[in-house]
């Protein structure tokens, strides 16, 4: 729900699992082929459809966020400690920069790229809720759908229980403003107890609401949502799934290098 | 219809029976109450209505439990909750978690008993109108008031058509506001015919919808009436139930309340009662 952008592009509209293949094949061609230059390639195509989603701001804030410290991680210990000889650029003290450290950094960090910005795309334009119902109906069992789903409302639910809770203590009297953050993590530190045992103590009666209505029923399952989709995003599935075994195939032949 | 036959339960985790010789009949269409103190059995009494007793909680059991003649022991729970729906006492611990908006919380039952789009569509839209929810709709259910959360559960509940309801203190969690949305609905609940057992504490709401009361103290059944006799019975004291507010003022009133006249269990009767 953090990602979601609500919406109503052609790209919001299509199929939860032709976006999912999309995101899959994305990813399973920028790690088959190892040319430096080939996921940049791959993010390039990316774009032009997140473009048409309306959702480029969100996308290239949340990129820049989560991908910046993994650009800085990824050159930092590639291009120091790259384990492999070569052709040396420079010396920092004791160790050295190599071209192939740098050159196995950018293929790795743009390989992470297209990894997480496929699935950012996915997530951005796909509500959650819709994604589960799709491939629980492909079969996928509903306690897998039920565990995202659970979890990606569980931090409202977490908040909502330590928030009773730090109030039910703050009235007997326990101090938890003010102070520098150690202090702060500090006097957290009496909610961790009843947090977990409530949560565990609610557990059963969850089970027993979800028995009540029909959760272990065997058979499958129907959706209350219209997942839509048609024909041509069928054969738009098949052709992805054919460009990613034509990557792979390629890797194995050694036609690209 | 629910069928206790001379029913005696322990759970696994001890040897004493919570609830002994029970053997009672709720037939169909009856809104029984159930109250009795704190420790009572009245949940077991719940659980054991609705299957969950033995299929979930296990435990060892004499004579039996059987809804519309099918005894509940030898139903399988898939089958068994599509006719008795159970109700919990905490509204927030019934949100699936699985679902997004109330619209979705509603129809998780009938998608998990693969009904098809069209019918899920009609029975959950029409349970939003009946409860009166419809503006709810695409609301997180973890946004809602405890009162609306619970007519939330009730309505998920309800959708999936059982013939009986169980619901076990429904309004204990909730202020008096939630209190008067949960007994609103059960008032309409009851214009359909279902058979509902309602174990609740708030004994003067229970006296306005209840058509029968059953008093459960230590295990076993005390009393078993019409609310105006149950409710107003002196032993109800005796055994930790308490009594309305109405009875307690009558029986306090002495001589200012009509002699020979039963003691009031409603706002209206006690009202009547005074005014002569």
């Amino acid at each position: 729900m953090a990602f979601y952008q609500a919406g109503d592009s052609r790209v919001h509209r299509l199929n939860p699992v032709t976006k999912l293949v999309f995101a899959l094949v994305l990813i399973i061609a920028a790690f088959a082929i190892n040319v430096v230059w080939w996921p940049a390639v791959l993010w390039l195509v990316l774009l032009p459809a997140v473009a048409a989603s309306g959702v480029f701001r969100p996308f290239m804030s949340r990129t820049l966020r989560y991908f910046i410290p993994f650009i800085a991680l990824i050159f930092l210990a590639q291009g120091l400690f790259y384990p492999e000889g070569g052709p040396v650029l420079f010396h920092l003290g004791p160790l050295s920069v190599k071209v192939n450290g740098l050159l196995f950094a950018a293929q790795t960090a743009l390989r992470l790229l297209v990894l997480i910005d496929a699935f950012l795309f996915l997530l951005l334009t796909t509500h959650p809720g819709l994604l589960m119902s799709a491939l629980t109906e492909r079969g996928m069992p509903p306690n897998i759908s039920y565990v995202v789903s659970a979890t990606l409302q569980i931090i409202p639910t977490f908040r909502a229980r330590a928030q009773g809770i730090l109030q039910a203590q703050r009235a007997r009297g326990l101090d938890t403003g003010g102070g520098g953050p150690i202090r702060r993590t500090r006097s957290l530190v009496p909610l961790v107890a009843p947090l977990v045992l409530g949560s565990l103590t609610d557990v059963e009666e969850r089970a027993v609401a979800m028995e009540a209505r029909a959760f272990g029923a065997p058979g499958r399952r129907t959706s209350l949502a219209e997942i839509p989709d048609s024909a041509a995003q069928k054969a738009a599935r098949w052709l992805m799934w054919a460009f990613a075994a034509a990557t792979l195939v390629a890797n194995a032949l050694g036609v690209v290098s | 219809m629910i069928t206790f036959t001379d029913f005696t339960y322990a759970y696994p985790t001890s040897d004493a029976a919570v609830l002994r010789g029970i053997a009672t009949e709720i037939p169909d269409g009856q809104l029984c109450g159930l109250v009795g103190p704190g420790g009572a059995g009245k949940s077991t009494f719940a659980y054991a209505a609705s299957g969950f007793i033995p299929h979930v909680m296990g435990g060892e059991s004499t004579g039996g439990v059987s809804v519309d003649g099918r005894p509940v022991a030898d139903t399988p729970l898939s089958e068994l909750v599509a006719q008795v729906g159970l109700v919990l006492q905490d509204p927030f611990n019934q949100i699936s978690g699985a679902k997004f908006t109330v619209r979705e919380e509603l129809a998780f039952g009938l998608e998990n008993l693969g009904l098809p789009r069209a019918e899920i569509i009609a029975r959950v839209d029409d349970m939003l109108d009946r409860l009166g929810i419809a503006a709810l709709r695409d609301r997180s259910p973890y946004e809602l008031s405890g009162g609306q959360q619970q007519l939330v559960a009730l309505g998920s509940v309800l959708v999936m058509r059982p013939s009986v309801l169980v619901l076990d203190e429904p309004t204990s969690q909730l202020d008096p506001a939630g209190t008067r949305l949960v007994f609103g609905a059960l008032d309409e609940v009851r214009r359909t015919g279902i058979t509902v057992l309602l174990v609740e504490h708030k004994l003067e709401q229970l006296a306005g919808v209840a058509d029968r009361v059953l008093v459960l103290a230590g295990g076993e059944l005390r009393l078993d009436g019409p609310p105006e006799t149950v409710l107003a019975d002196p032993r109800l004291a005796e055994w930790g139930v308490g009594g309305t507010r109405f009875t307690e003022a009558a029986r306090r009133a002495g001589d200012r309340w009509p002699a020979g006249r039963p003691l009031p269990v409603t706002l209206d009767a006690a009202v009547e009662g005074f005014a002569r």
